[in-house]
């Protein structure tokens, strides 16, 4: 029993990351019908923009204690990462547009600036791994054969907020409603009043922001950086999304729970090895049975 | 002079839609543009609201004025906040995925935060009770005649006082589209400026002060709804007869 409990936490763990990833997807791809392929290194970003945050405040020049640190590191890598997915949409993503391109040319443009971010990474800091510092002072507790950390549930916590904060933006506020409403008639929101492009960099920072959440959790749980880390999660969180049905929000949720639940329980029974090979076999065929993902819509509409 | 065009020269690509027209609305009045398809009646009120690419007409001569003021520079998401001007456009363009009430709300976007919009929503209610009986559904699942309701009633949360409609009466059942126009006219009473877009001359004519017949990007004829009624041009082109 214990072991099955410690299980349901630990995919419970990895599907809020996965989640967090997804959610960025399914924004942008809701408002813009674009894959983001650059929102993995988007993590990959936030990870290291924590990194340095959490080293600076730390550190000798402004020396905070870890608790006051993690506070202030949270909103600030949230920030600069969100800072980074608007950039992008405004240097690579919006002239194309501007420009009308084929939608294939802005997810190449996409996969690009990922791979820019990877090797930008690489050339600036090497390939060396970068050990995280140690921002929450570790807790363990027994709760019979079960350990838990207050890292994961600070973790689980966190996407389960972030959730509820995303349905409540995108169901009860009007640019939450615009943001739907882009997804159905692009045309008509300037027509109420919506700069289109008001709504497209709300919708990169919201994304690019959790993704930069994520990154800092995920550098503090398991707190090695590399350039491609955000490379496997990306595209996990990506199929996550596509499987709960990309452009729903829950449905990102759900993907990226599915999917933690899925990787956990598969190693459970079969050697580790076996993880992804399992994982994306599976979803594979719930979207042979429903292509559209658990939560997508069948497109009725001309976008 | 609510709005003014002056010598508007405007092109698609390369094939230059308006060929130097000029035409105005007062403010309290109902002017219609008729003529048939691809006279250039559509392009005229896009090029009103600046609407953005790759849908916007390029004008490249001529100018668009509201009291007097060039628009020409206006993005198209300040036209509606700016000049009080909303368009309901050919094919309603309703939101298909949000609740009817939702589509009533995110019109409101750009007024000011946290006014309470409950009395305006009773008005569009009034005007359109069936609105009221599904605002919690979803707008696609309504009928033709219920998005169009939607569409006007939409543009009118935007707080405009002057509307724009494109074709408001193509796919409406005759009843429908009797209920629409009386519904233009007490908006009109009521103070509303409206340009109206018809290819329904006959219909258009009968609610409009004022009008202006469009024929391959330039204006034909214009005067008021009486006049044009009694045009034997007109009549022969645009009226069966």
């Amino acid at each position: 029993m214990d072991f099955i409990i410690q299980n349901i936490l630990n995919a419970l763990q990895w599907g809020s990351f996965y989640a967090l990833i997804a959610l960025g997807y399914t924004l942008v791809y809701g408002v813009l019908r674009l894959i983001n392929f650059a929102h993995g290194d988007i993590f990959m970003v936030g990870a290291y923009i924590s990194f340095f945050v959490a080293g600076f405040l730390l550190g000798p020049t402004i020396g905070l204690s870890p608790a006051i640190a993690f506070a202030v590191t949270v909103p600030l890598t949230m920030a600069l990462t969100s800072l980074v997915g608007v950039t992008l949409e405004r240097v690579a993503y919006r002239p194309l547009r501007r420009k009308g391109a084929h939608r294939l040319y802005v997810v190449i443009t996409a996969l690009m600036c990922g791979l820019i971010l990877e090797y930008s990474n690489l050339a600036v800091l090497g390939a060396s791994r970068l050990k995280f510092p140690a921002l929450l002072e570790k807790q363990i507790w027994h709760l019979g054969g079960v350990t838990l950390t207050n890292l994961k549930v600070l973790v689980i916590v966190t996407a389960i907020l972030v959730f509820v904060f995303l349905q409540w933006v995108v169901t009860k506020t009007r640019i939450g409603m615009a943001m739907r409403g882009i997804s159905y008639d692009k045309f008509a929101i300037p027509l109420m009043g919506i700069p289109i492009d008001t709504i497209i960099v709300f919708t990169f920072v919201l994304g690019s922001g959790f993704a930069g959440l994520a990154g800092l959790l995920f550098a503090m749980s398991y707190p090695v950086l590399e350039p491609f880390m955000g490379m496997l999660i990306g595209w996990k969180a990506f199929i996550a999304a596509v499987v709960g049905g990309i452009g729903d929000i829950k449905g990102a949720f759900v993907g990226g729970f599915l999917l933690g639940f899925i990787e956990v329980g598969v190693v459970t029974v079969f050697p580790s090895t076996y993880r992804d090979l399992f994982a994306f076999t599976i979803l594979l065929l719930i979207l042979w049975v429903k292509p559209t993902g658990l939560f997508g819509m069948p497109q009725s509409t001309k976008i | 002079m609510l709005l003014s065009i002056e010598n508007l020269e405007v092109k698609y690509g390369n094939i230059q839609a308006l060929h130097g027209i000029s035409f105005h609305v007062n403010e309290g009045e109902i002017v219609t543009l008729i003529g048939a398809n691809g006279a250039g009646k559509t392009t005229s009120l896009y090029s009103i609201c600046r609407l953005p690419p790759p849908e916007a007409p390029r004008v490249i001569a001529g100018d668009i004025k509201f009291h007097g003021e060039s628009i020409l520079k206006t993005r198209p998401s300040d036209i509606v906040k700016q000049f009080n001007m909303a368009l309901v456009p050919e094919g309603r363009h309703i939101f298909g995925n949000l609740t009817v009430m939702e589509n009533l709300e995110i019109a409101t976007y750009s007024r000011e935060k946290g006014t309470n919009f409950d009395e305006e929503y009773q008005r569009i209610f009034d005007l359109f009770p069936r609105l009221h009986e599904r605002r919690k559904q979803r707008s696609e699942s309504l009928s033709g005649g219920e998005q169009q309701m939607l569409a006007v009633g939409r543009a009118l949360m935007t707080g405009c006082n002057f509307l724009l409609l494109d074709e408001p009466s193509m796919g409406l059942a005759p009843l429908l589209k009797y209920e629409l126009f009386r519904t233009l006219k007490k908006l009109n009473e009521e103070g509303m400026t409206i340009l109206l877009v018809e290819q329904n001359a006959n219909l258009a004519l009968h609610l409009a002060h004022r009008g202006y017949v469009l024929d391959t990007g330039e204006i034909a004829a214009e005067g008021t709804s009486e006049e044009l009624l009694g045009n034997p041009d007109v009549k022969k082109a645009y009226l069966g007869g």
